[in-house]
C-alpha cells in the first residue's frame, strides 16, 4: 500500500502546506518514521488510506490490519503553538480519560524536543480515538470514577450563563454572533449572512487560512468549482494543489480519505469526476465531516443532475462555475446548517409541533390534490416539515427533504412570488429533473410540489389555490403560525415524575400544543432550578424515533442561550452520535460522559435513540431518571411532535 | 398564446435575457411598483400577473419572468412556448449581456412565430456614465430584427409601464375570431342513440 516512492508526496504536501501554512501548529520537525508519515519544512501529515469507498468510514476502523504501523504513525502537535492542543481548545482537556482497546494499545504521549521545538507525539490510535478522549464513560464501565474536582467552570447561578469559555464561534461565522432574546431560541440558525463572504480573500491571506472550516469543490482536472471562503479564480492555485494530491494517491489505485496535521483534519471524497475536500480545526469525527461532504456533493446534484458528470466526460477541462450562478446562498447556508441543525448529523428530518387534528387536516388538504401529475406535496415551516404527501409509490428521503428545504429557504426569490423551478432529488433520481412549484403561503409557511411534467404549472397552481382555501378555512394556517410562535418542547415543561415530585395528574402536564401555558405554569422543573434548565440539571436533548426517521429537539433553554454554548453543544452531540454509530467494537447501548461543559447522555434502542445535555454537576442517577421521563413524555406527545401514520416511507 | 375575448385578452409574456440585467427587478417595479437594489438570483421561473388597458381593451399578461443562469438555457423554451410577447433585457453597462440578448433573439427567431411580439429593453439606463453599448447600436440592431427598443431602468422606473404597455398595443389587435373549433351539438334528442340502447 505505501511503496510509492516518498520524495514525491514530500512535495505534494509540501505544496499544501505552503499553500495553506499550518505553522504555527506545524512549527515542529521530526525525523521521519514509516511511509506513513510525512516530513516536510513545515510539518509532519499522517496518512490513511482507505479501499471502502461508501461504508461507514470510522478512523480506528483501518487499524486492525495494520497494528504494527499505528505503533510508529505519528502525527505531531506543536505545544507552543498558542491553543493548538486540540483537547484544550474546547476546555475539554483532563477530564475523565478513556480509551477502547486500552490494553492492546496504551497511548504513548512521549514529550520529544527535536530541533528546538518541543513535540508531542501521540500514537495513532490515541489520536483518532479523541471522540472517546472526551471523558467518555462506557456506562457498563467505570462511571463511579468521575472526578467532580476536575470540573474548574461552574455556572453562575443567576442566568446559567458560563464564564471563561475561548470565543468557538466567531471565527467560523464570520463573526456574526448577534443574540438577541426572542420566541427562537436557535441563536446560531439566525446568525448567517446570507451570501458569500470574504469575496476577496485567497490561500495567501492571513485571514483566510484562520477560518476554521473551509469546504472546496474542484473538478478531477483541478478546476475550482466551489469555496467556501475566498474567490474560486484566486484559489485555482490551491485547487491545483488538492487535485495533485488527490490525483498522486489515485494514480497508484488507491484513494486518498483523511490528513490529520497538527490541529486541522482534511477529509477527502471523490464522487466521480467531482472532488470534494474540507479542511476543518473543529474538532469534528471524521464520520461527520465525511458526510457533510455527501451532503455537500447532493446539493450540488439538486442544482444540476448527475448530469454534470456528461460536461466532464466531453471537456475533462468543464467549468462548472458558470452553471452554479447565483447559487452561492444555497452552499453558505448549507454549510452553516451543519452547525446549527441537528438533521445535517441525524438523516431525519423535524416536524413543526401541531395538534393532531390540524395536522391530519394539512394532510386532508395535501391528499385532497394528489394526482397523478403530483410526484410529492411538502408543506415546510421553515425547516421543518408539517405535512408531506408522496402522490405515487415513492418516498421522499430524510436528507432530500434536508436539502430541498435548504434550497429554498435560502433562495429570496421564491419569496416573491409563486416560482416553478428544476430540481433533482437525489436520493430519490440523481439523474433527472423534477419540476419544483414553490410558493409560501405566508411568512414562514411553504407549500412545494413536485411534478415530473414540465407542463403542469397552471395545474399546480390550481391545487395551491385550493390546498391555501382549505388551510384558511379549516384555520390551519392560524395554528401553524401559532405554533411557530410558541416553539417546541422546554426541558422546563417536562412532567414531573411521581418518584421525585409526589404524584401529579399527568394529564396536567401532556397537552403542550393545544395549551402550551398551562403547562408552562405548571412544570415543576421550573420551580425546582429557576433559570438552570428543567429537572435534575437537564438542559437539552434530541429524540429521534428510528421508526419514523424524525428527531423533535427541545428549545435551548437558559443555561444554552449564548451561540457559544449551542455550538458547543451541537459538536458535542455530533460528536456523541458519531460514537454511537459505526464505532469498531461494536456501537455503544447507552454513553454517559461528563466534561467541564455539560454531562451527557446517549440511549440508543432498537426504536428510538435519545441524546441529553445536562449541567456538568448532574448526578448520573437522576440524569437517567430524567431521561426516562422526557423519553415518557415524548411518548405522550407523540401525535403532536412526529408526523405520524400514513408514513411515505412504509409504502 | 393571446387570446381576445370581447374585450380584454389574456397574453403570455416571457422575460429572457442574461443573469444580472434586471429582469426581475423589471418585472417587480411594473408589478409591485417597487426596486431593490440588490435583487437575488431568480431560481427556474418566477410567474407573475398583471393586467393593463389599452384602447378599451384590457390585457391580462401572464408574465414568466426566467432565471437568467446558464444551467436553465436549456429549460427556457419551457417559458417561452406559445409566448404572445417576449422581452429581451440587458445590461446598457454590460457588453456582454447585449452579446448574450442578441443570441435569446436568434434563438426566438428560430421558433419561427410570426406573431410573437419582441421587445429589446436596454435596462440600467439610470447608469448612463457607465455605458458600454450606444443606443445607435441597440436601436439599429433592433430594427433590423423587427424589434422595439427602450431604453429603461427598474430603479428609476422610466420607461418600464411605456415597454409594457407598448407591448400590449402591439399584440395582434384584430386576430381574426377563429371559427370555434370541433364539432357543434344541437339541442335535438339524440333520438337514434336512445333506440340502440339495450335496455330500452
Amino acid at each position: 500500500m505505501f511503496s510509492r516512492n516518498c520524495a514525491d508526496r514530500h512535495t505534494c504536501f509540501g505544496l499544501l502546506a505552503l499553500r495553506f501554512n499550518y505553522s504555527p501548529y506545524l512549527a515542529c520537525r521530526t525525523a521521519p518514521r514509516t511511509c506513513t508519515s510525512y516530513s516536510t519544512p513545515l510539518g509532519n501529515f499522517a496518512l490513511i488510506f482507505g479501499d471502502d469507498d461508501d461504508g461507514p468510514c470510522y478512523l480506528p476502523s483501518y487499524a486492525p490490519e495494520k497494528a504494527e504501523d499505528d505503533r510508529d504513525l505519528l502525527s505531531s502537535e506543536g505545544v507552543n503553538g498558542g491553543g493548538a492542543d486540540a483537547t484544550s481548545e474546547e476546555g475539554t482537556s483532563e477530564v475523565q480519560e478513556f480509551h477502547r482497546n486500552e490494553d492492546e494499545y496504551p497511548p504513548s504521549q512521549s514529550p520529544s524536543d527535536v530541533n528546538g521545538f518541543k513535540c508531542i507525539s501521540y500514537n495513532m490510535k490515541e489520536l483518532d480515538l479523541d471522540d472517546d478522549r472526551r471523558s467518555a464513560e462506557n456506562m457498563e464501565g467505570s462511571c463511579e470514577q468521575a472526578k467532580d474536582s476536575d470540573i474548574e467552570v461552574e455556572p453562575a447561578a443567576g442566568n446559567g450563563h458560563v464564564e471563561g469559555y475561548k470565543s468557538y464561534a466567531s471565527s467560523e461565522c464570520g463573526g456574526a454572533s448577534k443574540s438577541g432574546q426572542g420566541q427562537d431560541t436557535d441563536l446560531l440558525k439566525r446568525d448567517l449572512i446570507p451570501g458569500k463572504q470574504h469575496q476577496n480573500e485567497d490561500d495567501s491571506s492571513a485571514a483566510w487560512r484562520r477560518h476554521k472550516k473551509h469546504f472546496f469543490i474542484l473538478s478531477h482536472a483541478g478546476k475550482p468549482i466551489y469555496s467556501r471562503y475566498g474567490d474560486e479564480h484566486k484559489l485555482a492555485g490551491f485547487s491545483a494543489t488538492l487535485q495533485a494530491i488527490m490525483s498522486f494517491v489515485e494514480n497508484g489505485g488507491d484513494s486518498i480519505k483523511y490528513v490529520r496535521a497538527g490541529d486541522h483534519q482534511v477529509v477527502f471524497l471523490v464522487k466521480g469526476p467531482v472532488y470534494l475536500v474540507s479542511i476543518s480545526s473543529t474538532d469534528e469525527p471524521l464520520r461527520a465531516l465525511r458526510r457533510q461532504l455527501d451532503l455537500l456533493h447532493g446539493q450540488l446534484l439538486l442544482i444540476l443532475t448527475k448530469s454534470l458528470e456528461k460536461c466532464f466526460v466531453k471537456n475533462a477541462n468543464f467549468d462548472l462555475r458558470p452553471l452554479l450562478g447565483g447559487t452561492e446562498n444555497v452552499f453558505s447556508s448549507l454549510i452553516h446548517s451543519f452547525s446549527w441543525n441537528p438533521a445535517s448529523f441525524l438523516c431525519s428530518y423535524t416536524c413543526l409541533p401541531l395538534s393532531h387534528t390540524a395536522r391530519q387536516a394539512a394532510g386532508a388538504a395535501l391528499q385532497d390534490v394528489a394526482d397523478n401529475d403530483l410526484l410529492f406535496a411538502l408543506l415546510l415551516s421553515d425547516s421543518k416539515v408539517i405535512s408531506l404527501v408522496g402522490a405515487q409509490k415513492a418516498s421522499l428521503h430524510p436528507d432530500d427533504i434536508f436539502l430541498l428545504s435548504n434550497f429554498v429557504s435560502s433562495s429570496e426569490s421564491f419569496r416573491t412570488t409563486e416560482s416553478f423551478s428544476p430540481v433533482c432529488l437525489p436520493k430519490y433520481n440523481s439523474t433527472v429533473f423534477v419540476y419544483a412549484y414553490v410558493r409560501y403561503l405566508d411568512t414562514d409557511t411553504c407549500l412545494i410540489l413536485i411534478t415530473k411534467n414540465s407542463e403542469a404549472f397552471f395545474h399546480l397552481k390550481d391545487c395551491r389555490a385550493r390546498v391555501e382555501s382549505f388551510l384558511m378555512e379549516t384555520h390551519v394556517l392560524r395554528d401553524i403560525s401559532n405554533s411557530v410562535a410558541r416553539g417546541g418542547l422546554r426541558v422546563e415543561d417536562l412532567p414531573a415524575g411521581d418518584s421525585i415530585y409526589g404524584s401529579v395528574p399527568r394529564s396536567k402536564r401532556v397537552g403542550t400544543v393545544g395549551d402550551g401555558k398551562a403547562s408552562n405554569s405548571t412544570a415543576a422543573g421550573t420551580k425546582e432550578r429557576p433559570g438552570v434548565g428543567g429537572a435534575a440539571g437537564l438542559w437539552h436533548f434530541i429524540y429521534r424515533s428510528v421508526y419514523l426517521d424524525q428527531y423533535v429537539a427541545s428549545e435551548f433553554s437558559s443555561p444554552t442561550q449564548t451561540p457559544e454554548a449551542q455550538k458547543r453543544l451541537f459538536r458535542a452531540y455530533e460528536r456523541l452520535y458519531a460514537s454511537m454509530h459505526g464505532a469498531p467494537g461494536g456501537s455503544h447501548q447507552m454513553q454517559y460522559r461528563r466534561d467541564e461543559n455539560h454531562v451527557l447522555l446517549a440511549w440508543s434502542t432498537a426504536d428510538f435513540e435519545f441524546f441529553a445535555a445536562f449541567d456538568p454537576l448532574a448526578e448520573k442517577s437522576s440524569a437517567i431518571t430524567v431521561c426516562n421521563r422526557v423519553c415518557q413524555w415524548i411518548r405522550d406527545v407523540e401525535n403532536d411532535f412526529f408526523f405520524v401514520g400514513a408514513s411515505p416511507f412504509n409504502w | 398564446m393571446a387570446t381576445v375575448g370581447t374585450n380584454n385578452m389574456q397574453a403570455k409574456l416571457v422575460l429572457l435575457g442574461d443573469m444580472g440585467a434586471g429582469k426581475s427587478s423589471l418585472v417587480l417595479r411594473f408589478v409591485k411598483g417597487q426596486f431593490q437594489e440588490f435583487q437575488e438570483s431568480t431560481i427556474g421561473a418566477a410567474f407573475f400577473s398583471q393586467t393593463v388597458a389599452v384602447n378599451e381593451t384590457t390585457v391580462k399578461f401572464e408574465i414568466w419572468d426566467t432565471a437568467g443562469q446558464e444551467r436553465y438555457h436549456s429549460l427556457a423554451p419551457m417559458y417561452y412556448r406559445g409566448a404572445a410577447a417576449a422581452i429581451i433585457v440587458f445590461d446598457i453597462t454590460n457588453n456582454d449581456s447585449f452579446v448574450r440578448a442578441k443570441k435569446w433573439v436568434q434563438e426566438l427567431q428560430r421558433q419561427g412565430n410570426e406573431n410573437l411580439v419582441m421587445a429589446l429593453a436596454g435596462n440600467k439606463s439610470d447608469l448612463a456614465s457607465k455605458r458600454k453599448v450606444e443606443t445607435e447600436e441597440a436601436q439599429t440592431y433592433a430594427e433590423e430584427n423587427g424589434l422595439f427598443y427602450l431604453e429603461t431602468s427598474a430603479k428609476s422606473a422610466q420607461n418600464v409601464n411605456e415597454l409594457f404597455y407598448e407591448i400590449a398595443r402591439r399584440l395582434p389587435k384584430a386576430q381574426p375570431i377563429q371559427p370555434p373549433s370541433g364539432m357543434l351539438l344541437s339541442d335535438r334528442p339524440a333520438d337514434r342513440t336512445a333506440k340502440s340502447s339495450c335496455c330500452s
